[in-house]
């Protein structure tokens, strides 16, 4: 690996450049055999985000993260971890990475597998013995330490999957789907932890194919689909855009559609019902106003905010056809 | 450092997948044996050579005896270096626990080299401790001095560390299963290129010489073990069965050469290196 090493001047500007983003990827693209896992995957993270990953299965997003964690060679294209060549052991310092299998050598007990890693991460003894419980309490596996990994629940492993990923302070933290074995009161907490990484200062790039982990966590996302990033942006903007009010009546007729479309566009139109999109909610009780006036009598007026999930299935979805 | 970190790793996980105890328990089981094996035909040979007296049969006996256990260690070393390096890479690719562990800022050929480093430091051990006890039996019960035991130790190691080489390399390849039945069937084709050789000797057929011959450089780990044969024989026995064109189709009656040595020593580093290149390259 020593080999994709940039030459020492290039590389202390790289490292003392705070302006490199996180990851940079350019053009990324890998082919197995005939099959093409990433088509030309470009983005960008910048230091202290929390990034989520999103796709369906086979999207590439698990290529994505061994392409970063320089497991994987990439056919052309190139990706950069705080200006460094993905694979550069300088990059791989900064790295915490759960893969997404987490599976660890079961006959090691947890501590002791905590050591192996800190040891190849190039951790002192003395470092090792303080930072080892302090991740184990930080992943909810205080005093289990001494337990054989084989005797881990799905969940405890899964967590000591977590702690041996920050466990040596990293910069970076890849997650490839950090909660698929836990329950939800564990989801929860690994929610909070990501905050906290966040709170540190931490960047955090979350694989994930659970739509509601992600908008709960995430300051941005890149919705990948067959190997390619179809959206991308701040969680905001993706899932914002145009509200829509929907008004529950006891009767829509012409009459009332004409009326409110003054208002804004008439999406969708049901015998009690109308889906209206608006500019802005401010015009809510305008409309409100308009309909009682008029002589109808309202039920409902529900702002409805699109859901990535709807992002989501509607870009996939359109792909699909 | 990072290679030695995986080499003690290496050593941590043969001894608590209770391979190491699982070895040691077994090859005790058969020192005992051969001890036991070899006190009671000592026993019966000092009982006939006291009626009717035979010389010759007292001195080959000692030479046969060692020749005997220390082919049966070679056994063993091979098939332990064998198991223990079969699935080196593979399996830990089939079982997913690589990807934490190559993530983090070490090469892949720290990997290779440590995983090597603890095989061959197991092996080297399990050959000195197994060929030297089973010395120590046959100059004990039978008063029998190897010529050069620390010479033939080297050779024997050798073999089981040229194997276990070439299976890191198979397994950076292939699956597990295949690498065992690949690197398996070499061990045996190894095997009978010796005796080919031998018979071939026997009969003065140059054809069949030759073929063990190109064989055994290809996969020199029988014919290590001859060169190792050598050097526990007393010279008394060699140059009777020198005269007799070879008494035992198994062991050598002449020094391994220089040259070939020095190939068996480079084919392991060569194999090393070819394994580096090759998971160096591949994706995980």
């Amino acid at each position: 690996m020593s080999q994709t090493a940039s030459a020492s001047p290039a590389r202390a500007a790289a490292e003392g450049s705070a302006a490199a983003p996180a990851i940079e990827t350019a053009g990324l693209r890998k082919e197995y055999g005939r099959k093409v896992a990433l088509h030309d995957l470009s983005l960008a993270v910048q230091r202290g985000e929390v990034f989520g990953f999103l796709g369906p299965n086979g999207a590439g997003k698990t290529t994505t993260v061994k392409i970063l964690t320089g497991l994987v060679r990439p056919t052309a294209g190139q990706a950069r971890i705080f200006g460094l060549p993905a694979g550069d052991p300088v990059a791989r310092r900064r790295i915490g990475y759960l893969p997404e299998h987490f599976r660890f050598h079961d006959w090691l007990t947890g501590a002791d597998l905590l050591d192996f890693h800190g040891r190849l991460a190039g951790l002192s003894a003395e470092e090792r013995r303080a930072r080892i419980p302090e991740v184990l309490h930080l992943v909810g596996l205080a005093g289990r330490g001494g337990e054989r990994i084989r005797n881990y629940s799905k969940g405890m492993a899964q967590r000591i999957g977590l702690a041996q990923a920050l466990l040596h302070r990293p910069d970076l933290v890849l997650l490839d789907e950090p909660t698929s074995a836990l329950d939800p009161l564990g989801r929860r907490e690994v929610r909070d932890l990501i905050r906290g990484l966040r709170a540190e200062g931490l960047t955090v790039f979350l694989n994930s194919h659970l739509l509601s982990e992600i908008e709960m966590v995430c300051d941005r996302v890149a919705i990948v689909d067959r190997g390619r990033v179809v959206r991308s942006g701040r969680l905001a903007d993706l899932v914002g855009g145009a509200p829509e009010l929907r008004l529950l009546l006891d009767r829509v007729d012409d009459a009332l559609l004409a009326a409110l479309g003054e208002y804004g566009e008439v999406l969708a139109v049901e015998p009690a019902s109308v889906t209206l999109g608006v500019p802005d909610l401010e015009v809510a009780p305008a409309i409100a106003e308009t309909i009682v006036r008029a002589g109808y009598r309202l039920f409902g007026l529900i702002p409805v905010q699109r859901s990535l999930e709807d992002v989501f299935v509607s870009l996939v979805e359109s792909k699909e056809l | 450092m990072n290679a030695l970190a995986i080499a003690r790793f290496t050593i941590q996980e043969a001894a608590s997948r209770r391979l190491i105890l699982a070895g040691v328990v077994l090859s005790l089981a058969f020192v005992g044996l051969f001890t036991l094996g070899f006190a009671f035909l000592n026993g019966k040979l000092a009982e006939a050579n006291a009626t009717r007296p035979n010389p010759q049969m007292v001195a080959a006996f000692g030479s046969i005896m060692a020749i005997l256990g220390l082919y049966a260690v070679h056994f063993l070393a091979s098939f332990l270096g064998l198991f223990l390096s079969v699935g080196a890479i593979s399996g830990e690719i089939d079982s997913g626990t690589l990807h934490a562990v190559l993530a983090r800022p070490i090469g892949r050929a720290d990997f290779v080299v440590g995983r090597w480093l603890a095989y061959v430091g197991l092996m080297g051990v399990y050959v000195a401790l197994m060929a030297g006890l089973l010395l120590l039996v046959a100059r004990l019960i039978a008063g029998y001095e190897a010529p050069d035991p620390a010479r033939a130790m080297v050779l024997m190691a050798l073999g089981p560390i040229l194997l276990l080489t070439l299976s890191l390399f198979g397994s950076t390849l292939l699956s597990t299963l295949a690498n065992g039945v690949v690197v398996f069937t070499l061990f045996g084709l190894a095997w009978l290129a010796g005796i080919i050789e031998f018979v071939g000797d026997a009969l003065s057929n140059e054809a069949m010489v030759n073929l063990g011959i190109v064989v055994s450089l290809l996969v020199p780990s029988d014919e290590l073990w001859r060169g190792a044969s050598y050097y526990v024989q007393s010279p008394a026995f060699l140059a009777a069965a020198t005269a007799g064109r070879g008494a035992i189709p198994f062991a050598a009656i002449a020094p391994p050469s220089t040259p070939f040595v020095i190939w068996a020593v480079l084919h392991p580093l060569v194999f090393l290196l070819l394994a580096i290149v090759s998971f160096s390259r591949r994706d995980l």
